[in-house]
């Protein structure tokens, strides 16, 4: 429509005052822009000058696989030495140019359709899309001339001719790309009367508001939905300035990563809905910490303003979780503010509450745990206890004299003896080496939704092939539904089945068996079975150990690593004093009546339910702890916000009560609790390293257990809740009823 | 308004310690003296008596009891003087007279125990705050 008016306008006999005008205005705000070609020739003329060594941007770095391969191109007169298939943009980058882009994404296939990153190339009659074009050897590219920013002017000036003037209430304000970039390059002036046009707004779901006015069709979210987050549902409608993003049909976006197209979209089209109108960018601060939803450890950034979080975003980790991160990481933290303890409670006589002094409470607490023998002492931590906490509740216990301490999750009699046994020792990013896959009762999709964006990958690039036993899931990339119980499992060990025959043809196989299994009695017999598919499958081999364990919860890695092993396997039966570290989801039902049971931890959810002491604790945006992911990467949270009313720190809490109770923990700081920590699982102080596991499989005790043919169960039953802050967060029980049904 | 206390002026510099400690032991007096009104202006007979007060105000002389400097010892005397004159000026309220002066820091609820006698530092800190 645009254009059109534009068109007809030139066309139609202008009336003597504002039409003269029209006609006089210049084309281009800039003198020197007005004949580039001119000035251009003019700038030619002048002597190169010496020019610096310049960084590349944001850090890039050239890897060479081949040094043949290495081609030489001279970026504004700078030579850089690239690999051959680079394109002209990512030789830029390298020599430290850092071009306007809006449609590239280094992540995404190239479309080349929003022309901001036009070039001049020597002896090229045009200027050309840099990131569409392939470097060639000798090539002379100029980012700087008149050729260049006019052509960048013109391209932004088309873009601005139908996106709307909403800066001040759009919630990319500050951070959008348009914005910045029309600062840097666009005219200083609009030569536009028309009406622009506008577009319906989609309903992508309760978490993606959509502007679709405000759309520059750049097409990144359409390729970022089917190349990373594997769904077919966002599209490209219309030709021309007809052209509209939507999902074809009236329908929901159903992707666990949806919310990555709220970072990829560079205008204000797709913001985040729970985050809108709530904060400018701005005023938050942002805290690098880390996210404790899933066991995969992703990296994020806490932006918070005052005492209140207000959005997470990602944070870039090439070996974890690239840029991306799960809705479920990135919306949980409404449930942060909702639900939480802040006081500590007793129950009284009438059943009810009451708010208690911190001294009263750990009083009584110490009193009813020195009452009880320290066979019936239970210390149970949740799935979102750091590494320091779960080291103070094991010694707690320990010098109570008590050794029925673990994580939930982990089952009960878990296998902490060898690392290999419960990590995953391929390491995230060593998937994408991998050709086939079998997975053995469990759904990455849900349980750990990065490392199923891996497989995603893995499976598109190079064709991996992909079967899984347990029951029937929707995943989203090609795969093969094998069977749905042990037995299956049982055929392929001993070679019937045909996916063997995938596996030991395969040159990087990769195994990975859910941590659902450990909750299963024959979980040993199933161990081995797998075991036995790797031997003969030739999975672990010096080179590479393709035998996975995908964990659930955030704290099982560490906690295993620290030995927290229950000693026996019924302790709950017999339980008479019961400590639950932010345990939710560990089953009370055969616990005696008379037990006592103590609560801390941050919400007021399932395990309060039997509490008869509750303890408030911080929860992980409000602490500094280790995590251990399932790939056994130890990270560290930091502080993002003040605790939460008169919560603790869960291991001061447990210190101060080891001290109420009169065996005094010997740690007062976080680094007496992690020189603890050396002595018993050291890789949890590397931070930010993996370690991987040093000794195989192969030196496991055979086991002498029956494999219960009963088939896998799934392990998540809601991919939006799954813990007590995902269960207490509005926004995740939204998507839960909107994306979830049926 | 005029001063309630008409001594209140600033006095010539103490010239030796004697001096300044005997103007100390005047002020002590006179903040003593002044009890009674201070009780009535804001109405304290129901939170603390008299003794009471007394003792805080000598606690808190107490407390620079190591200063020795005849300078400094004027310079606390006289905003203990501008003190003493916004209490009987009825400049304060009545909570910061029983924050300040009748509860002391420690909040309305003594919290005490005779077993905190042997608590560590971490305990007693624990007890206040999630941050040290
Ligand atoms: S919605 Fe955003 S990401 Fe998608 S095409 Fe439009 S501008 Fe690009
Ligand atoms: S970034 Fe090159 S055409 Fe869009």
């Amino acid at each position: 429509m645009g254009l059109g008016l534009l068109a007809s306008r030139a066309i139609r006999p202008f009336n003597s005052s504002s039409g003269s005008r029209f006609l006089l205005r210049t084309i281009v705000s800039k003198p020197e822009l007005q004949s580039p070609e001119s000035s251009a020739a003019a700038a030619d003329a002048s002597p190169e000058p010496d020019l610096p060594p310049r960084t590349p941007v944001g850090g890039a770095r050239v890897h060479f696989t081949n040094p043949e391969d290495a081609i030489e191109v001279f970026v504004d007169g700078y030579p850089v030495k690239i690999p051959k298939g680079m394109t002209v943009l990512q030789a830029c980058e390298v020599a430290g140019v850092d071009i306007p882009r809006f449609c590239y994404h280094s992540r995404l296939s190239i479309a080349g359709n929003c022309r901001m990153c036009l070039v001049e190339v020597e002896k090229s009659p045009k200027p050309v899309a840099s990131c569409a074009m392939p470097a060639l050897p000798g090539m002379k590219i100029k980012t700087d001339t008149p050729v260049a920013k006019k052509a960048r002017e013109g391209v932004m000036e088309f873009l601005l001719m139908n996106h709307p003037l909403d800066c001040p209430i759009c919630d990319q304000g500050g951070e959008c790309d348009l914005q910045d970039q029309s600062m840097a390059f666009g005219s200083d002036r609009g030569r536009f009367t028309e009406m622009k046009r506008s577009v319906v707004d989609k309903n992508l779901g309760p978490l993606v508001k959509t502007v679709m006015t405000r759309c520059i069709q750049c097409t990144r979210c359409v390729r970022f939905a089917s190349e990373v987050a594997g769904v077919q549902d966002l599209g490209i409608l219309g030709r021309g300035s007809g052209e509209e993003i939507g999902t074809y049909v009236e329908k929901l976006m159903t992707s666990e990563l949806s919310g990555n197209v709220i970072d990829i979209c560079p205008v204000g089209a797709l913001t985040s809905k729970p985050f809108a109108f709530k904060a400018r960018n701005w005023e938050l601060k942002g805290t690098e910490t880390i996210d404790v939803t899933d066991a995969v450890g992703s990296n994020i950034r806490i932006d918070s303003r005052g005492p209140e979080v207000m959005r997470i975003l990602p944070r870039l980790n090439e070996d974890i979780n690239e840029e991306w991160i799960s809705d479920k990481t990135r919306f949980c933290y409404d449930g942060l503010k909702r639900q939480r303890l802040n006081d500590p409670m007793i129950r009284g006589a009438d059943g009810r509450f009451k708010v208690v002094s911190w001294r009263d409470a750990l009083a009584i607490v110490a009193e009813v745990a020195h009452q009880v023998k320290p066979e019936v002492i239970v210390g149970i931590a949740g799935k979102l206890s750091d590494a320091e906490s779960m080291m103070a509740l094991k010694d707690f216990l320990n010098r109570m004299g008590s050794n029925n301490v673990w994580c939930e999750g982990t089952g009960t009699q878990p296998n902490a003896d060898l690392r290999s046994g419960y990590i995953m020792n391929t390491s995230i990013s060593g998937l994408e080496k991998a050709d086939v896959f079998l997975l053995v009762g469990t759904q990455p999709r849900v349980e750990a939704a990065m490392v199923n964006a891996r497989i995603n990958k893995t499976v598109r690039a190079n064709n991996a092939k992909v079967g899984y036993i347990g029951p029937v899931t929707d995943f989203n990339y090609d795969c093969q539904h094998l069977g749905t119980g042990p037995n299956t499992l049982m055929e392929i060990a001993e070679g019937h089945h045909p996916f063997f025959s995938a596996i030991s043809n395969a040159k990087n196989p990769v195994i990975i068996v859910g941590a659902g299994v450990f909750e299963r009695e024959d979980k040993d017999a199933i161990f081995s079975v797998v075991e036995t598919i790797a031997k003969k499958g030739n999975v672990v081999r010096p080179d590479w150990n393709g035998l996975n364990v995908l964990l659930l919860n955030a704290a099982q890695a560490a906690a295993l690593d620290l030995g927290l092993v229950p000693e026996s396997s019924n302790s709950i039966e017999s339980a008479k004093f019961v400590y639950l570290m932010g345990a939710d989801d560990v089953n009370l039902d055969k616990l005696p009546d008379d037990a006592f049971i103590v609560y801390q931890g941050h919400h007021g959810d399932r395990g309060v339910y039997r509490a008869n002491v509750i303890l408030p604790a911080s929860a992980f945006s409000e602490k500094e702890g280790t995590y251990e992911n399932t790939e056994g990467c130890a990270q560290q949270t930091l502080p993002a916000v003040p605790t939460v009313g008169d919560a603790r720190d869960d291991w001061k809490t447990i210190r101060a009560l080891s001290e109420v109770a009169g065996v005094r923990l010997p740690y007062d700081t976080l680094g007496g609790i992690r020189s603890r920590m050396r002595t018993v699982a050291p890789n949890l102080l590397q931070v930010d390293e993996r370690e991987p596991a040093t000794f195989g499989h192969s030196l496991k005790p055979e086991v002498a257990q029956k494999l219960n043919p009963a088939p896998f169960k799934s392990a998540v039953e809601n991919f939006y809740m799954t813990d007590a802050i995902t269960r207490a967060s509005k926004i995740m029980a939204q998507c839960s009823a909107s994306l979830l049904k049926k | 308004m005029s001063f309630t206390l008409r001594s209140v002026k600033v006095p010539p510099n103490s010239v030796n310690l004697e001096e300044a400690r005997s103007r100390m032991f005047e002020f002590f007096r006179l903040a003593c003296r002044s009890i009674p009104s201070i009780i009535d202006i804001y109405n304290l007979d129901e939170v603390v008596t008299k003794s009471q007060l007394r003792t805080t105000i000598a606690a808190q002389i107490r407390k620079n009891s190591q200063v020795t400097n005849p300078k400094v010892i004027d310079m606390l005397l006289f905003k203990g003087m501008e003190e003493l004159n916004n209490i009987l000026e009825h400049a304060k309220q009545r909570h910061h007279m029983i924050g300040q002066y009748v509860t002391g820091q420690h909040g309305l609820v003594q919290d005490l125990d005779s077993k905190d006698k042997g608590m560590s530092d971490f305990l007693k800190n624990f007890y206040k705050t999630n941050y040290f």
